[in-house]
């Protein structure tokens, strides 16, 4: 829904543990950027956001991430909307611990699907209430008696974060094109959304994959941007195309290198397959949970100090080429990547 | 001296495109070639991680050159140099088309109904093709909960053919599963409460006629009939038609079957090991060639 605002914004630059102090609360409808845990998630946010003893909070995502993860081993989601509760795809698929939790009934669970989440953040993004989508019609998706948030009482209009109703199918009115299902716009109260660099105005982008971090950022009402590198706003201006986020929808900007880690940066540092297999690892039991828990999130001072246990060996296999975006030098299987001057599929087949 | 993957490119047409031997490649193998063999010269694939991406990929060099490859973080057409280890990998996305979000993938491509062949994974499979990747047993208490749908509802309803890859056991082939994530040919219409052929439920939308249209396993591959059930058509080397039918929760239609699942060639090895996955993600070794496939390959 649109939020007529009376007066624009004026981003502020803030350091990690005060936008984390000030954006965060108990209970608060939150996004994340990125996509799954391998591409520009906010771990840094989320990690510091577990280190000040958030709780309570209902996580609204396309899926999981290093983000959930994190937030989860610490137990600080109790709602969690999303389409897919995995996390690592192939460095830990489901996330274990998240699944422990929901089948404690410590999480309350609402499934959607991933086309029908990205739809209902551009419903939030473009201030429409909600939007029609065909997919996936007889699904059990859109059963009414597998309606989590109506079963936990939560749909009762009190919380203006929650839709009254998870879906509406219908008849399509105009064209005659049989049935539909409405979704209810996603219109969280923070987004946090990692980017490669920002604007000391605002103004921000990332390369390589969108996922919904444009339509996040417009549909929650605050948005704190984490990024690479905070440059002069007249850098931005220069190439206006290649950004995606105008600063007055921006509330606060962090500068945090390396904060998506173990996730990539496209062109900033690559994805840290491993380490995410050792998160997965740990997560298979509740005494390894606690221990990684004490290691990697309470044992660092800080960020950087974060940084200095992963070692600069680490940092230097995962530093992008500045050609392809990613690291080339990382084992991420049983052999080394092969050297190649081109796409050989191009070499062989053409476009 | 080990050759370079350029010097490698030019090996590739002299491999003989015959049938390699069992025993001379390993199942995901097979499975990856079985998956290659779905795919037209003409698609436009919507392919999820895994096996899935790796068969597609290896199809660009082989039988389906010009096929098109989107993966749902926003890639289109990504020409990738090294096998990405989700479809939001930079890798993914090297030299593609154009580079967007989710509204991009399932809304103007999907929905839009440029999806020619949608390639999936499952946990569980029903009779009509309806796929369950969320939850067995009760959905509020389940024995076992899985990730739940990603964009396997979308594309499973969406694109016009749509293909799985599932592991095959009796607890995963089923006559009806706890939970329909992605309906198949037979799903529930909740406005009625009634169970219906898809194109009921469906009807008068611009995708009644989209759904599964194969089903490789470990075990075989599968096809529908024009009732939308699905049967055996061809069964894996190494395993009989028995043993799929024990392998099955329900009285499988073997009565179609053509035989063995064509081995991969020679070529189609070639590719897959030294092109596709050379760093070994999804494949779990690398198996030796034949000594005169060997032989080619260094002369």
């Amino acid at each position: 829904m649109p939020r007529i605002r009376g007066e624009s914004k004026t981003a502020e630059i803030l350091t990690l543990e005060d936008a984390v102090k000030k954006y965060m609360k108990n209970g608060i409808q939150v996004a994340y950027s990125g996509f799954t845990g391998f591409n520009r998630n906010p771990v840094a946010f989320a990690w510091e956001t577990a280190r000040q003893g958030i709780k309570d909070l209902h996580v609204i995502d396309r899926h999981g991430s290093c983000c959930t993860w994190i937030l989860n081993a610490v137990n600080a989601i109790k709602i969690y909307e999303t389409d897919w509760m995995g996390w690592g795809e192939m460095a830990g698929k489901l996330d274990v611990n998240l699944n422990r939790s929901y089948l404690q009934g410590k999480v309350i669970l609402e499934d959607y699907s991933h086309g029908a989440m990205a739809m209902r953040f551009l419903a939030g993004a473009v201030g429409a209430p909600f939007i029609p989508y065909y997919a996936p019609l007889g699904s059990d998706l859109y059963d009414v008696k597998y309606d989590a948030l109506g079963k936990a009482g939560l749909r009762t209009g009190k919380n203006p974060k929650i839709a009254k109703k998870k879906f509406i199918q219908m008849e399509e009115p105009f064209w005659g094109d049989g049935d539909v299902v409405l979704l209810p716009s996603a219109k969280p109260d923070l987004a946090v959304i990692h980017v490669a660099q920002a604007g000391d105005k605002g103004t921000a982008k990332w390369r390589g994959v969108g996922t919904i971090d444009k339509e996040i950022s417009f549909a929650c009402d605050k948005v704190v941007v984490i990024a690479e590198e905070i440059v002069p706003e007249a850098e931005m201006r220069k190439l206006p195309e290649a950004n995606q986020i105008p600063y007055f929808t921006v509330d606060a900007i962090v500068e945090c290198p390396w904060g998506a880690f173990p996730s990539a940066v496209p062109f900033y540092y690559d994805y840290d397959a491993p380490f995410m297999r050792g998160m997965d690892a740990a997560s298979r039991n509740e005494t390894d949970m606690k221990k990684w828990v004490d290691e990697w999130i309470f044992g660092p001072k800080n960020w950087e100090d974060f940084l200095v246990k992963l070692g600069s060996k680490k940092l230097l296999d995962l530093r992008a080429d500045s050609v392809t975006g990613y690291s080339t030098r990382m084992m991420r299987g049983k052999k080394p990547a092969p050297r190649m001057k081109m796409a050989l599929s191009v070499a062989r087949s053409g476009y | 001296m080990a050759k370079s993957m350029e010097q490698l490119m030019e090996v590739i047409d002299r491999i003989p495109n015959e049938s390699a031997k069992p025993g001379e490649y390993i199942l995901p193998e097979l499975m990856a070639i079985a998956v290659a063999h779905e795919v037209r010269n003409d698609d436009i694939v919507f392919a999820g991680t895994g096996l899935p991406m790796v068969g597609i990929m290896a199809a660009n060099f082989t039988n389906a050159p010009k096929a098109t490859l989107i993966y749902e973080s926003g890639i289109c057409d990504g020409k990738t140099m090294h096998v990405p280890m989700s479809v939001c990998d930079q890798r993914a996305a090297n030299q593609s088309s154009t580079l967007g979000g989710l509204v991009d993938t399932f809304g103007y491509y999907l929905q839009q109904g440029f999806v020619t062949l949608g390639f999936l994974g499952g946990a569980a499979i029903d009779k009509y093709g309806g796929v369950n990747v969320t939850s067995i047993g009760d959905y509020y208490k389940p024995s076992h909960r899985f990730t739940g749908s990603g964009g396997n509802a979308d594309i499973g309803t969406m694109a016009k053919r749509v293909a799985y890859i599932i592991l095959q056991e009796k607890r995963r082939f089923l006559e009806r599963n706890d939970y329909t994530t992605t309906p198949g040919w037979w799903c529930w219409d909740h406005k009625t409460k009634e169970w219906k052929p898809k194109r009921e439920v469906w009807k008068n939308t611009p995708f009644a006629d989209c759904g599964p249209s194969a089903v490789v396993t470990n075990m075989g591959v599968y096809r529908f009939d024009k009732n939308g059930i699905i049967y055996l058509e061809t069964y894996h080397p190494g395993v009989t038609v028995e043993k799929v039918k024990e392998g099955c929760g329900f009285e499988l239609n073997v009565s179609k079957v053509k035989g063995e699942t064509t081995h991969p060639t020679y070529r189609e090895l070639f590719v897959l090991r030294e092109f596709v996955d050379p760093e070994l993600i999804f494949l779990p070794q690398k198996t030796e060639y034949p000594a005169a496939i060997q032989a080619i390959i260094d002369k």
